[in-house]
Formats: structure tokens, sequence, C-alpha cells
């Protein structure tokens, strides 16, 4: 890191010369701001991010049938910050509603894929959590964390619009907090990730490296 | 009760004289036949044709692993009298073959395609006839009686740790309220 003032304040010429990472998970190599500096600019940073969260409109199983009722005028996700975008790349949040049958893991795995950072995962209701009442079923994954990386998980079936509504603040704090986001940390696993996903999906015809 | 049931008497002899059958009148708008599969189609098509059963309501598959054979039940309707006809067949289980309908009802067709994969059941001359619903199976059939699901959810996919001890509910209320269990339900037991 090259020389700030006494402020903290990196340069014009700095900023410049460094590639600006905003992802709140990655190295700290292309950093350009002191510890408090840079402390600021995530707070404000998470801040913004945690009150305009763009869900993907795609649904997956029975759980997708709360969404209407949790963003109409009852329950108003939208005061939140909380509403939907069209397609994987303007969304933040892969919303997982219910069971999620192989045939469909490969296609969310696709859309996962194909957002931008930051981006989170949030699974919805038992079935994502333990294969809720279709544990025996000889279609459906038992454990969505083992092919994709979760950020909140909201247990019920189905878990009402206020559930919902409390894994979204969960969400909002774990961003303000930082913690949130697993992009970068499916990227370092892609390994253990993409073993346990060739496990399930038998023919495995996706490309061979994404450009991230 | 007999006039109450003129029109499914009528429909049943009108049947019973045309074709080789044993059926009888379940209840009221209700008819249940069973025929030889080599007789389905053109049952079919005489309750659409002749007497304006124009409506395929269900197509539905029963597998008896006991006898050998799966079972094909063919629901069709009459908006006019509204009687429900129900036409039951049994083809083989082992070599199992049925006539392809879709030439009747074009409905018929995502019934046949589903059977096809589920069952295993081949209807010669089926449209489409390729991967519908399944991805990549490479198991029997696993709508079948002998697919044992629970197995193969084990096998394939990896299950959160917690479930092993999941309480019998049926077993759990016996202990807790001291109420016995049927014998017929006890084969249905988790274990």
């Amino acid at each position: 890191m090259s020389k700030t003032n006494n402020i903290g304040i990196p340069t014009v010429e700095e900023i410049k010369q460094a590639q600006i990472d905003f992802s709140p998970r990655c190295t700290s190599a292309g950093r350009v701001n002191d510890k408090e500096t840079q402390k600021m600019v995530d707070y404000i940073l998470n801040f913004a991010r945690k009150h305009s969260l763009f869900v993907l409109a795609y649904g997956t199983g029975c759980g997708a049938i709360e969404i209407p009722a949790t963003m109409t005028s009852r329950y108003d996700a939208e005061r939140f910050g909380i509403r939907g975008a069209a397609t994987p790349r303007q969304a933040d949040i892969l919303l997982i509603t219910g069971y999620l049958s192989t045939k469909t893991l490969k296609r969310v795995i696709r859309v996962y894929e194909q957002m931008q950072d930051p981006k989170y995962v949030i699974a919805f209701g038992s079935c994502t959590i333990n294969g809720g009442m279709y544990f025996d079923s000889y279609n459906t994954i038992k454990a969505l964390d083992r092919y994709l990386p979760v950020d909140v998980y909201i247990a019920g079936c189905m878990p009402r619009p206020e559930s919902v509504i409390r894994g979204f603040v969960k969400l909002q704090e774990l961003i303000q907090k930082g913690n949130a986001g697993n992009g970068e940390c499916y990227r370092e696993n892609l390994e253990w990730y993409r073993e346990n996903q060739q496990k399930v999906i038998k023919n495995w015809d996706f490309p061979e490296n994404y450009n991230w | 009760m007999m006039s109450k049931l003129k029109k499914e008497n009528k429909i049943l002899a009108k049947l019973n004289d045309v074709f080789d059958i044993t059926g009888e009148i379940k209840s009221e708008k209700r008819v249940s036949i069973k025929a030889d599969r080599k007789n389905v189609s053109s049952i079919l098509l005489f309750l659409k044709k002749q007497k304006g059963y124009i409506h395929l309501n269900h197509i539905s598959c029963v597998d008896w692993i006991e006898e050998n054979e799966f079972e094909l039940v063919y629901i069709v309707w009459n908006p006019k009298t509204k009687i429900t006809v129900l036409v039951h067949t049994r083809i083989d289980r082992e070599n199992p073959v049925m006539e392809n309908i879709d030439t009747i009802w074009d409905q018929a067709n995502t019934y046949e395609r589903e059977f096809r994969e589920m069952f295993g059941i081949e209807f010669p001359g089926l449209v489409g006839a390729k991967e519908f619903i399944l991805e990549d199976w490479d198991n029997i059939p696993p709508m079948r009686k002998d697919f044992n699901s629970q197995q193969y959810a084990k096998d394939t996919f990896t299950t959160r740790p917690g479930r092993e001890n999941a309480q019998n509910v049926r077993e759990a209320i016996q202990k807790r309220s001291g109420e016995e269990i049927p014998d017929f339900a006890k084969k249905y037991s988790r274990d």
C-alpha cells in the first residue's frame, strides 16, 4: 500500500491505480484505504446494500406462493428495500423457495453462477434444510448447502410472510456486519461444491471455466 | 332406486351388448367397467363417438406387483348426462405394452409419456416418446413398487444428520395414550 496523507484518505491517483473491489469478502489486495477508512467505506457500502435487496423472480417448489403475499400491500416487503429483479445479473438474492428437484438444481446452479457479486442465497422451508416431507423422494435434494452456499435458512412448511421478512431482516443484519455474501467462498471451494453437484447431476454439461 | 339409476343402467346395458365386459354401477352417475386390453381403444372410441363421452378426465396406472400386472384406468365423462365411466384394464407387468389412444384424445399423449417414464409402459406409435419429466434417469422406473425410493435417496443424496431418530408418529401416540395399533397398519410401520 502506498503512502497516504495523514487523515487516511487516498489520493485520486491511488484510486485510479488500484482496481477497487467492492466485494466484502475479497482479499484486501485491491484496497487502497487504510483500516479505519475501509471500515467507514464498508459501513456505507453495507448500509446501501442492505437497503436495496433485489430478489430474483424465480420460484422453485411450492414456497413461491408466499412471495406474492410478502411483496404485496399487506406485508409490503418493499419498505425494507426488497423487490423483484428480472434477470440473474441484476439480482442480489437467490431465493430457493421449497423443494429442489435434481433437474431444477442444475438450472439453479447456472443461475447462481451468473449472478454478480455480492450475491446472497436464502433457503426457504424445511425441504431445503433436511428434505422435509420429501426426505425419501428419489428426485429432490436433501441439504441445499452441499450444493450452494446458503446465507440464511428460513424454517417452516411453509414459512408465513412474517417469517420470510424475519429472514430478510436477519440477512440485512449479516450484511451490515459484513458476514453475508458467499460468492467468494463458493469460488474458493468450487471443487468441493462441484464434487457434490456432480454426484447428483449425472449428465454434466457445464462450461469448464466461468469468467467470474 | 332403479328409476334413479336409469341412465347408468342404460349405458351399462349398451356396453354389455356391444363388448365383452363386466361392469357395475358404483354409485349415482358413476359406472365402472372391466375390459380386456384389446377392447379398450374401441370402447373408448365407442363412448366418445356414439354416446357423447367426449371428455377424458384422467388416465391412471396402478401397480399390482403381487399379481404381476399393471392396471390402467381410463376415466371419461359425458357433459350432458353428467355420468362418469371408468374403464379398467390389466396388462402384463413383465412386458407392458398398451394401445396408444392419443388419436382419440390428443391430451392422452401427455399421460402416456408419463406412464412410459414412470412405469416403463410402452405405447407403440407414441409421439414424442423420449425423456419427459425425469432427467438422466438410469434406474428402474421410479413409480414401480419394486423401486425402493428411500434406499435410493439414502444412496444418492447426502442427508443431514438428525433424522435417524425421528419418531414414528403412530408409535409415539400409542406409547403416550395407550392406543392400540390395528394389525393392517403395522405393516406400514417405518421400521
